[in-house]
């Protein structure tokens, strides 16, 4: 799965994710606490102007937030028809102000990287007891390895089913999907347990 | 490598689940380099063989590997390893590399000397063309193969085989018995496919949970086939 | 968490990720196919419990939030939680608990196939469109600044495609229930 990190060097590829994520915290709520069209648009600008230093063609760019947009742009709308454009320009400029910000710290920051911090602020918490952080590392990893094997398994359940003259309904099919998925749960826990890949730290 | 002979003790230890008696209590001794274990489905070959990583722990009695009881959780399991079955379901991140590296991870290595890890176990077994390879692409071969990557890369000095090439063809069978046959580790091998472990000194054969023979490959495997058929 | 159980969650994780790689799913009794993603996350809790269920939800998520395309139609990323509907993004966690959590407390295995399916009905109901709705409406109201009345008339639109997805993944509850049955038995 392609993820949708983009290579550079720019400004913000340079900033740890912890920074940038920080930044991200703080500029929603700076966002939230002003109503001010002025403000809130000079935001939109900065915003902008840092996403499209991170480098992606424009097209590729403006694809990526399309769906966003719209519907951010569909809401505006309805409530453009209700309330005076004062009022109903601040959701939507936020918002905007927001996916910009938010697209650039994405498209700037690896997936590893990302892993690696989440699992990093997780660390503290191994102290409640009830928390590992390495755990969040495995699953993201199991996640990403398994879900090709069961889309694999989908094709296969399907073709059984036209093979059999079966038509082709949700619960035929993903039942047995499920089913079948979910059954390896222990053969592959006893591998990782076989291994000691939970057995350390706390 | 650590604990590089077999020195696994058996000291009565049995499990039962409830009723159902999946190993009567045995007491053994376990030495050298390579042993094999065979015996009709249900008969306790594979809770024997999981009573020496700690994967199952014994309802009576104890099981001792390097004179450590393996009921001590970290300590006497990590100087086992073990090969299961299934190919796919053992390797557990995306990319070759990246699986046998998560099993590094938390013992005080360095991010440099993790990957020298990952390089040496792949090229040990002249797989370096598997390090960056997707486990959803690789054939069930290639998956023992970095499956065998994964669990040596830690160190243990003793290899438990369930049933290794069970899922494999010809082709893939041949390739992990020649792997079996030139490993330096010690190696104990639960297998229905007789031809893997008819060269070796010691087999045990059980049956109905309890060890019908104790013998060198040619004695049990001929005992196996009078209980069998 | 046992191994297991985390096991057990990342799989069910994929399998809403899968889902989503995958065409809408046709019904065969109503001609619009059905979105198998949403879906999906419907029956996290319904298969494993709350506590597995939400934890399973929660992994999608923080797939999307560090940027792989795992919502179906290809999305993902930090921006989709700009989104005036990311409340019923955030919503699907708390929906899956909740179904969970009814679900291992109504439904055991004395009961007939007929209750079952219907005890499953009901806690998709609550908790699929009753506690997702109450994310999704109060985002859209406060959030992105529609007010109430309006995120509530404007997201009725939906609820008739999701009380046939709770019909669905209460039948698909009960067979799975049938083949592997995973929730823990509190009822």
């Amino acid at each position: 799965m392609q993820s949708l990190y983009v290579e550079g060097n720019s400004a913000m590829h340079r900033l740890s994710p912890r920074v940038k994520l920080l930044s991200l915290a703080i500029f929603s709520i700076v966002l939230f606490i002003t109503g001010n069209l002025v403000l809130l648009s000079l935001a939109v600008l900065a915003a902008a102007i840092l996403y499209r230093m991170v480098g992606l063609p424009i097209g590729a760019a403006l694809r990526r937030l399309r769906p966003i947009f719209l519907t951010i742009a569909v809401v505006a709308l309805f409530n453009l028809l209700f309330n005076p454009w004062q009022q109903a320009l601040v959701p939507p400029l936020r918002l905007t102000a927001l996916m910009l910000l938010a697209a650039a710290v994405t498209a700037t920051t690896s997936i590893t990287a990302f892993i690696d911090e989440v699992t990093a602020l997780a660390r503290p918490l191994e102290r409640t007891g009830r928390v590992r952080a390495d755990d969040i590392g495995l699953a993201l990893g199991l996640v990403l390895r398994f879900v090709p094997e069961i889309v694999d398994r989908y094709q296969a359940i399907r073709e059984a089913h036209r093979a059999r003259g079966l038509k082709v309904r949700p619960a035929s099919l993903l039942a047995p999907l499920i089913i079948l998925t979910l059954k390896d749960a222990d053969n592959i826990a006893a591998a990782i347990d076989a291994r000691g890949i939970r057995r350390h730290g706390s | 490598m650590r604990g590089t002979g077999l020195d696994i003790h058996f000291e009565g230890a049995g499990v039962s689940f409830g009723t159902r008696v999946a190993l009567a209590p045995l007491t053994l001794g376990i030495s050298g380099k390579r042993i094999g274990v065979i015996g009709l489905n249900g008969s306790g070959k594979t809770t024997f063989a999981r009573l020496i990583n700690g994967l199952t722990k014994p309802t009576v009695g104890r099981v001792t590997v390097n004179g450590r009881d393996t009921a001590d959780e970290k300590t006497a399991a990590a100087d086992v390893g073990f090969i299961f079955q299934s190919p796919q379901n053992q390797i557990i991140m995306p990319i070759v590399r990246d699986d046998i590296a998560f099993g590094l991870k938390r013992r005080g290595f360095t991010k440099a000397e993790i990957e020298a890890k990952v390089e040496g176990v792949l090229a040990r077994f002249g797989a370096e063309a598997l390090a960056g390879r997707r486990a959803h692409e690789l054939s069930g071969g290639e998956l023992q193969v970095a499956a065998l990557c994964s669990v040596l890369a830690t160190g243990p000095g003793i290899l438990i085989l369930d049933e290794p090439t069970n899922q494999l063809d010809l082709k893939n069978r041949a390739l992990v018995e020649g792997i079996i046959a030139g490993l330096a580790e010690s190696a104990i091998v639960i297998t229905h496919d007789l031809e893997l472990i008819a060269g070796f000194e010691r087999v045990l054969l059980f049956h109905e949970g309890r060890l019908a023979a104790d013998a060198p490959a040619t004695e049990a495997i001929a005992r196996y086939r009078e209980i069998a058929l | 968490m046992s191994t297991r159980d985390l096991v057990l969650t990342a799989l069910f994780a994929a399998i809403i990720v899968a889902l989503g790689l995958l065409p809408p799913i046709p019904l065969g009794f109503i001609p619009v196919p059905i979105t198998a993603q949403s879906l999906g996350v419907m029956m996290a809790g319904v298969v494993l419990g709350a506590r597995r269920g939400a934890i399973a939800v929660l992994i999608v998520l923080l797939l999307v939030a560090i940027g792989l395309p795992v919502l179906s139609g290809g999305r993902g990323g930090l921006a989709i939680f700009a989104s005036p509907t990311a409340g019923f993004l955030i919503g699907w966690i708390f929906a899956a608990f909740v179904t969970g959590y009814l679900s291992e407390r109504l439904i055991n295995d004395r009961q007939s196939g007929l209750v079952q399916t219907v005890s499953f009905f009901l806690t998709a109901m609550v908790g699929g469109i009753v506690v997702l709705y109450a994310f999704g409406i109060t985002y859209l109201a406060t959030v992105a600044g529609l007010g109430f009345p309006k995120a509530f008339v404007g997201s009725m639109a939906f609820v008739p495609g999701d009380v046939i997805k709770a019909f669905v993944a209460a039948l698909l509850g009960r067979a799975v229930m049938v083949g592997y049955p995973l929730l823990p038995a509190r009822a």
